[in-house]
């Protein structure tokens, strides 16, 4: 029976090759869209995700702003200045801070040998890593002992290593920043991100320990700090925060201008929700394609009815019942959706195979057939099969015997 | 073998009926090889159509076997047709892209048969119509006699007790007519129960009792 069946089924396929070949084609570009477009998407959500973490990850930052409340018999516009003092005490004063860093920022001219930059330096602490995801990649970052004696060390961001020192090894060797040498210490881990909340990206940039930044440079106030609550923790983080250093510096908790609060956990929670939408997007994008293949199978499923219907007719007379023409012309439009989806699936994988993956993955991350991938498409696929094979198998499974038998 | 008593069929289009059988009264002892002799809308078709369970009466009683088939579904009839009756067309209608063997095979497959018993089966009635060398051959390789063959050993694939042949020589050649003709002889005198259906005297004359239907009733036997 299920020999006979397939026999059946791919003599039919193998007798009208254009037939054949069109039936699939809608069903095989569908599959092969909504995989692509699947793994896009996932890929995109990955690397927003990742170039977000390239940020920080479950991080605050906060910038001293100007006061537009007032406060306690001093009028608005007072300009809030925090010097790393006031941060590193905040992480005492308020509860679940789990690390915190003052951050200053500024433009130099940092030059090695003969190749100059005008690049970003960033006056940070030792807990600044883990929250900026700053990782070394050779060497290490900047240390307590750094910051205690104030060295002139610098942790290199890869973009500027690699332009400053070529096929160098930077290690332990001498930058320039207007003139003052400083001593690298490690160079940072390639990371995808493509913004930064001020200044170059990570990539561009050097860091130092923030005491020598402010000690050399004379700077007392802080450009902005960076904290990391415990997870779900930050909005009675940031409400504390306001709270202390309205109080010791002089302006309303209520005053969100004062201090200026990014909320990265927010917008990794939104980020979510609107990668899940996009995902949710493409898959019907995807689906809708396949689903135009599906009813390219179904026509053409409901042709083959029509011309099979003698034999239809002769089975019925020989005893089959009903239920079983219908299972033969629901799985025949099974088979040639689930092979199309086969094929479409291997032009799909082989198509992700050959793309450059290193030159798209700042733009889509790394597109890619994962479990999930492979899921949803099939259950589209069986579902549009299901569909498309319906009809035509009602169709044949209603044949009037003694009609089909007539017919020439 | 077959008894039907004052059958009836109505056939309704809208709001028009049209009797097609008016109370058919026949029967046919195990055994017999009857020929079913009429001219064309004298509800011989739909008489035929009946008897092999392939459409069900209106009115009246069909007892095959001493069972009423009457009042059946279609599938309840499935399993009739596929155990009972053994159907040869005129144009043979066997399925083009299966074999001989195939084709033989079929009405056993629809009744879950294991694969040893089938092939042996298959052998045997093959090699009966003689066609056992030909086993692995399409349709369209065998030639019209051959072809009727092949549709007779399938007809039979079952052990059905009743053979029904409409018209079987109808697209042959004399020859491969007579041969047929001489196989269903054959077949009777085994013990087989035979109806056939046909316009010709010279044909029904290999029978063994002859039947007429005129407008949707039997005449008396000739």
């Amino acid at each position: 029976m299920i020999f006979i069946f397939f026999k059946n089924l791919f003599m039919d396929l193998y007798r009208q090759p254009l037939r054949t070949f069109l039936t699939l084609s809608g069903v095989v570009w569908g599959t092969f869209a909504s995989v692509l477009l699947l793994a896009f998407g996932d890929g995109v959500s990955k690397s927003g995700k990742k170039s977000m973490h390239g940020m920080g990850e479950g991080i605050v930052i906060a910038w001293p702003g100007t006061t537009t409340i007032s406060y306690k018999g001093i009028t608005k516009g007072k300009a809030v200045r925090l010097t790393a003092e006031d941060v590193l005490l905040v992480k005492e004063k308020v509860p679940d801070i789990l690390r915190i860093s003052p951050e200053y920022i500024r433009s130099r001219r940092i030059r090695y040998n003969k190749e100059e930059y005008n690049n970003n330096i960033r006056g940070v602490n030792v807990e600044y890593q883990y929250m900026r995801n700053t990782i070394a990649q050779k060497g290490r970052f900047i240390d307590d002992p750094d910051v205690k004696n104030r060295r002139r060390v610098c942790f290199l961001g890869n973009t500027i290593a690699q332009n400053l020192f070529k096929d160098e090894d930077p290690l332990e060797k001498k930058v320039y920043v207007e003139g003052v040498p400083f001593m690298v210490v490690g160079v940072m881990v390639k990371k995808i991100q493509n913004s930064n909340y001020s200044g170059q990206r990570d990539e561009h940039c050097l860091f130092i320990p923030y005491t020598t930044f402010s000690t050399l440079y004379g700077q007392k106030y802080v450009s902005n700090v960076i904290i990391q609550p415990f997870p779900g923790q930050s909005v009675p983080v940031v409400a504390n925060i306001r709270e202390y250093l309205g109080n010791k510096i002089g302006f309303s908790p209520k005053d969100a201008d004062a201090l200026f609060i990014w909320d990265f956990t927010d917008l990794e929670k939104s980020l979510d929700i609107f990668f899940l939408a996009f995902n949710i997007f493409l898959g019907m994008i995807g689906s809708f394609t396949l689903m135009v293949g599906g009813v390219g199978v179904a026509s053409i499923m409901l042709v083959v009815v029509e011309e099979r219907l003698r034999e239809i007719g002769v089975k019925l007379a020989v005893g089959a019942k009903r239920k079983q023409i219908l299972r033969q012309f629901f799985s025949e439009a099974l088979i040639i959706i689930l092979m199309g989806g086969l094929i479409g699936f291997a032009f799909a994988a082989l198509v992700l195979g050959v793309i450059p993956m290193e030159k798209i993955e700042d733009y889509v991350g790394h597109p890619q057939i994962n479990v999930m991938v492979g899921i949803v498409t099939i259950l589209i696929l069986l579902a549009v099969g299901s569909i498309a094979g319906l009809m035509p198998a009602r169709k044949a499974a209603s044949t009037n015997p003694i009609e089909a038998l007539r017919s020439r | 073998m077959i008894d039907m008593r004052n059958l009836k069929k109505v056939y309704k289009t809208g709001s028009i009926e049209f009797e097609a059988l008016k109370g058919v009264f026949l029967k046919i002892e195990k055994g017999e090889f009857v020929s079913l002799m009429g001219p064309s809308g004298s509800g011989k078709s739909t008489l035929m159509n009946i008897i092999g369970c392939l459409d069900t009466p209106t009115g009246g009683s069909y007892y095959l076997e001493g069972r009423d088939v009457s009042g059946l579904t279609f599938d309840q009839l499935s399993e009739v047709r596929n155990q009972k009756v053994g159907f040869v067309f005129q144009s043979f209608n066997l399925l083009p892209y299966a074999t001989a063997y195939e084709n033989v095979e079929l009405p056993m497959l629809y009744n879950g048969k294991k694969a040893p018993e089938r092939r042996q089966r298959v052998d045997e009635l093959l090699t009966m119509v003689g066609l056992y060398d030909w086993r692995k051959h399409r349709p369209t390789e065998l030639s019209g006699g051959q072809q009727q063959r092949v549709a007779i050993a399938r007809a039979l694939a079952m052990d059905p007790p009743i053979l029904l042949a409409d018209e079987p020589t109808g697209n042959l050649d004399s020859k491969s007519g007579e041969e047929i003709l001489d196989l269903f002889t054959s077949l009777w005198k085994a013990g087989r129960t035979i109806l056939m259906v046909t316009h010709d005297t010279k044909i029904a004359a290999y029978s063994q009792r002859t039947v007429h239907i005129l407008d949707g009733k039997m005449e008396a036997d000739i």
